[in-house]
């Protein structure tokens, strides 16, 4: 919701694919995992039936869907084996984005920054990207897979104060939060560390998979940085919070008070 | 009807491994023309050679196809066999039936079929081939040597020692390369101003070897023993004619920028030399730092300069020389900032690579030899040396080994040791790579006697944390994550070539590999050659080398240089396109097409009936022309044609080829 | 056609990249069909027209034309004489019917020998699938 009355507000239509379902969650590495494909293929083929690019709000999803697109494309011989399965034609014709590359692309920061009613005055926000969404670099294109920019820009644009810290690249624990939490929290929990030791009072993120992982973390943490997620700061620096708050769709307290 | 041998090679099992030689012997035999036929073990040996010489005498042969390796192998071994036995050496074919044929096929049957099949064709092409003469070119004895690098001044001394002038250019404001840049060498120690200024001084003063400094090769053309380059030299803006080197200008110039020679760790004034031992020991002016070319204010220099050497209007200087030779010594740069993200290296200022640790030991560095880190000068007690930064690393696009950084981060550690004797070395590293003599002694020895800690394994991250930069890698032989906090991170950072190294490979035509380290002739037997004749390599430019191996190098460049001036004419290949004037109609569309220049308008006269008749042909001039056949395909008349590559002989290749041995049909 | 049946393929190579780089593909011992015969021609740009259309004339059922990459010519500008030549024959055989698999023009240096052994793969892959080369070629 936050991402949709925001994008609204800055003249870009998003339309929710009709029936959609989950990316996979996990891009395959084995050559022959080609089930594990039939997913992001079939949410792929579904936007270009729907006539659109696709956008996706979360790092692992844009993973899973930019990586499978590429590879449908350029390898005729999977295709025609998902193709046959899902009974969809889709030969890579569409793209796949990242919100935050909507943003940046398309709208422009400093058109962003100019739609911004209520900025998010001098708040130190750690940009936190994680793996998914950068690397692998070659399929990704993202940005710098070491020293990404795009979201300290995107904070920026919103007036809050972006801070460096080493590991904001690194893996917040992913899905071992299922089979060893202690790993997890291990691993999320440095991340938190190292932003806390930055001086960020909010840490930002671009994936629900953190967000959780980095939630669990938090708890065993002294003061951590109040995590949030990219849309809500967008939403509320655009000012449509109120309008979402008043048709119940944003539950009070999402959005952490201002220090 | 000519008289053609044929004689097939085994070489040893490379080819009989495959191809049945006996069946391809055989099948020769009976191609009309072919009166002999044989096979050999190894026909390239001498008594190969002889099998040769004697059937060219004894049946008369006047063709001869050689079924064995590739031409670029022994086309010349068998052309100068033919001629001892008094055979026209342009009579040779020979047929590839090794690198095409039976080194790239499983079948043995379809490798026999395809090696008679080559065969077949290398005897129809020789059945049209003429005798031919190459024609004599004269050349000029004085060879370009292009960097001025150890490598770069070994051949050009070794050229100059004997006897033939040099025109050494180097792009830098001083000589010396990269080695002035290092502090001590492996395996020795030995102090590298020491070996190295002394060789510095004799190229300067040399009397065959003029210096072309801050200069560049911006043009080639024409061939070996007639090349005429283009030099194009930046402005100095001091004459340096004038210049008496007092280096007055230097003291009071206020401009400071960040010394590129020292790796930024330390500062430079705007006008000035590299390094106190710079040769020629003449100032230079760094138009972007200086206030004068810059603003228009300043101009000190200008003003206390005793001899009036400073010249702010210099311009750009464009020059051509006449060389016979070519030395490309044009070195290494190292893989930089953008590569090693990860590593911190251009955010922190405490992770340096080599070159810079090098300038932090050397007694003539920003630190005048102690071992400082750059961020606050104090010295540091824990330092990570990473090995691989970048080399054997395809995801880097460095899938090569740099070779030289094992040696010198064992040579870094020693010298740390005994510098900062309470500080520790740590060391990630692949492998010990450390061929070489007295070198894995020496590896051994920082070990053993100077306490360094080679950790096997890769380094994740590296990032600062109080003060400290944290270096997170693992260590594979001990199955342990590992994260040290040092003082100051040194990468070992991939060899790659010059800057300019691709751009300067077009320009004299020499092939570069993927990596853009120029490639040899033959990576064994032609180590210094190019496919370019008369360019030559030395040093770095063709893959990581260190100086002794530059060094060798660079003396077996000179060494082909010298062979090759101790001729007074050069022979030219006779495979030159040639004019039938009875078919041109002097139309001319040869002469827009060839890239040499080579074809000219000629005035034909002839007699028609009792009237004398003049009319336009073209002409081909022996000396410029290079064989590439463009005007043969351009020619509309067919009168125009390619000695030794024939339309007919091309077209009976064709026809050969298309029959195919063993193809069912 | 016959079970066993291979095609026939004639290239033309130029002595300074692509010969080498078949040669390289020797000494590396790559392994390649059997189908393709090379004529070593000094540059790209040598290779007249005719001699294509002679090799499809008498029976060959794919043929290469390679030379060096563009800008890496020894002889300065031949391949690109070679670039623009076969652009238009290419498009003048196709439209006499040819197949655009039988006929390929490739930069392969001399550094590439397994890009020399891949063209090689592909064209016999591509060509088998076609068949025989009828267009053309005389009846002998």
């Amino acid at each position: 919701m936050t991402a949709r009355e925001s994008a609204r507000c800055l003249g870009i239509s998003l339309e929710e694919l009709e029936d959609w379902q989950c990316c996979g969650a996990v891009f395959p590495l084995a050559t022959d995992a080609i089930i594990n494909l039939a997913s992001p293929f079939r949410t792929l083929a579904s936007a270009h039936q729907a006539g659109a690019d696709l956008v996706t709000l979360c790092s692992g999803c844009l993973n899973v869907l930019r990586r499978t697109n590429k590879l449908v494309a350029a390898d005729a011989e999977i295709r025609k084996k998902l193709e046959d399965f899902v009974e969809m034609k889709y030969a890579g014709e569409r793209k796949v984005f990242h919100l935050l590359e909507v943003l940046r692309d398309e709208t422009g920061f400093d058109q962003l920054q100019k739609k911004v009613v209520h900025p998010l005055d001098d708040v130190t926000v750690a940009p936190y990207y994680g793996c998914l969404l950068l690397r692998p670099a070659e399929d990704m294109a993202f940005d710098h897979p070491d020293k990404p920019v795009i979201m300290g820009e995107f904070l920026r644009a919103l007036g809050a104060k972006p801070v460096s810290y080493p590991f904001q690249t690194e893996c917040c624990g992913s899905y071992l939060s299922v089979s060893s939490v202690d790993s997890t929290r291990q691993a999320a929990s440095a991340v938190l560390k190292s932003a806390q030791a930055a001086g960020a009072q909010w840490l930002v993120t671009s994936c629900p998979t953190c967000l959780y992982n980095l939630e669990l973390a938090a708890e065993s943490l002294d003061e951590p940085p109040r995590l949030v997620y990219f849309t809500q700061l967008l939403a509320h620096a655009l000012g449509v919070d109120a309008y979402l708050e008043e048709n119940g769709a944003l539950a009070k307290n999402v959005m952490p008070e201002v220090n | 009807m000519r008289r053609i041998g044929v004689f097939v090679c085994s070489c040893g099992l490379n080819i009989a491994g495959r191809v049945d030689v006996q069946k391809v012997t055989d099948a020769a035999a009976g191609i009309p023309g072919v009166v002999h036929s044989e096979n050999y073990k190894y026909m390239c040996s001498e008594p190969g050679q002889n099998l040769i010489a004697d059937a060219i005498r004894q049946k008369r042969l006047d063709g001869l196809v050689v079924a064995a390796c590739s031409p670029a192998m022994h086309e010349l071994t068998f052309r100068s066999a033919a001629k001892l036995a008094g055979l026209n050496p342009y009579m040779v074919q020979m047929a590839n039936i090794r690198e095409h044929c039976s080194w790239v096929h499983r079948d043995e049957e379809q490798a026999t079929a395809k090696a008679t099949d080559i065969v077949r064709a290398a005897v129809e092409k020789v059945r049209r081939d003429q005798p031919l003469e190459p024609t004599r070119i004269p050349l000029t004895k004085k060879a370009l040597v292009i960097g001025g690098g150890i490598a770069g001044m070994q051949s050009a001394l070794d050229i100059a020692d004997a006897g033939y002038d040099v025109v050494l250019v180097e792009k830098d404001a001083t000589i010396g390369g990269r080695m002035a840049q290092l502090s001590e060498t492996f395996p020795t120690l030995d102090c590298a101003s020491c070996i190295l200024t002394p060789k510095m001084a004799e190229v300067a003063r040399h009397p065959r070897i003029q210096l072309a400094m801050c200069s560049r090769v911006t043009q080639v053309a024409g061939y070996v023993g007639n090349f005429t380059v283009q030099i194009t030299q930046a402005p100095t803006y001091v004459d340096w004619e004038k210049c008496i080197g007092c280096m007055d200008c230097q003291e009071r110039c206020p401009s400071r920028l960040p010394s590129e020679f020292d790796r930024g760790l330390g500062k430079r004034k705007a006008i000035g030399v590299d390094f106190p031992q710079a040769v020629p020991n003449r100032p230079v002016i760094k138009a972007d730092h200086c206030l004068y070319l810059q603003k228009g204010r300043c101009g000190i220099c200008e003003k206390i300069c005793p001899v009036e050497a400073v010249d702010f209007q210099q311009q750009e200087k464009v020059w051509e020389e006449e060389v016979g030779a070519i030395i490309v010594a044009t070195g290494f740069d190292v893989l930089g900032a953008e590569a090693f993200a990860e590593y911190g290296y251009g955010q922190y200022p405490d992770v340096i690579d080599s070159l810079a640790y090098e300038r932090l030991n050397s007694s003539s560095g920003p630190t005048e030899g102690v071992i400082r880190r750059p961020s606050d000068g104090e010295i540091p007690k824990e330092v990570v040396f990473i090995q691989c930064a970048g080399s054997r690393d395809p995801d880097k696009g460095k899938a090569y080994c740099s070779k030289i950084c094992c040696m010198y981060t064992a040579k870094h550690a020693t010298l740390y040791r005994h510098k900062v004797p309470d500080g520790q070395a740590y060391i990630f590293y692949m492998d010990i790579r450390a061929g070489g003599k007295g070198y894995e002694e020496f590896v051994q020895r920082a070990v053993e006697q100077d306490g360094a800690l080679y950790l096997r394994g890769r380094v994740s991250r590296v990032y600062e944390e109080d003060g400290k930069i944290v270096v997170k890698g693992v260590d594979t032989l001990a199955g342990e994550n590992i994260e040290i906090a040092a003082d100051l991170v040194v990468l070992a950072s991939a060899v790659t070539p010059r800057t300019g190294a691709r751009e300067l490979a077009q320009v004299l035509k020499v092939p570069a590999d993927q990596d853009g380290f120029y490639n040899e002739a033959h990576p064994k037997l032609r180590p210094v050659e190019t496919v370019t004749a008369g360019v030559y390599l030395a040093g770095a430019v063709a893959g990581p080398r260190d100086i002794p191996e530059a060094v060798a190098n660079a003396s077996g460049a000179a060494a082909k240089v010298a062979v090759l001036f101790s001729n007074d004419e050069l022979e030219n290949e006779p495979l030159i396109a040639a004019v039938d004037e009875s078919k041109c109609s002097g139309c001319l569309w040869c002469v827009p097409v060839c890239p040499f220049d080579a074809i000219e308008e000629k005035e034909l006269i002839e007699r028609v009936g009792s009237k004398e008749v003049t009319r336009p042909v073209a002409t081909v001039n022996a000396g410029l022309c290079q064989g590439c056949g463009a005007c043969s395909v351009a020619c509309r008349d067919g009168a125009m044609n390619l000695k030794g590559f024939t339309n007919e002989q091309i077209l009976a290749e064709v026809e050969a080829l298309c029959l195919m041995t063993g193809s069912p049909e | 056609m016959s079970h066993d049946w291979q095609p026939r393929i004639v290239a033309f190579a130029c002595r300074w990249c692509t010969y080498a780089g078949a040669d390289l593909a020797g000494t590396r011992r790559m392994d390649y069909p059997a189908s393709i015969r090379l004529i070593r021609v000094p540059c790209s740009g040598r290779v007249n027209p005719s001699f294509v259309v002679r090799a499809f004339q008498r029976g060959a059922d794919g043929v290469l034309v390679a030379g060096c990459h563009p800008g890496d010519c020894h002889y300065i500008e031949g391949n690109l004489f070679t670039r623009r030549r076969y652009s238009l024959v290419k498009r003048l055989l196709e439209y006499l019917g040819m197949e655009p698999e039988r006929f390929r023009v490739e930069w392969i240096s001399a550094a590439e020998g397994a890009r020399f052994a891949q063209v090689v793969k592909e064209m016999t892959e591509d060509i088998s699938q076609l068949g025989p080369n009828a267009k053309m070629r005389e009846q002998l």
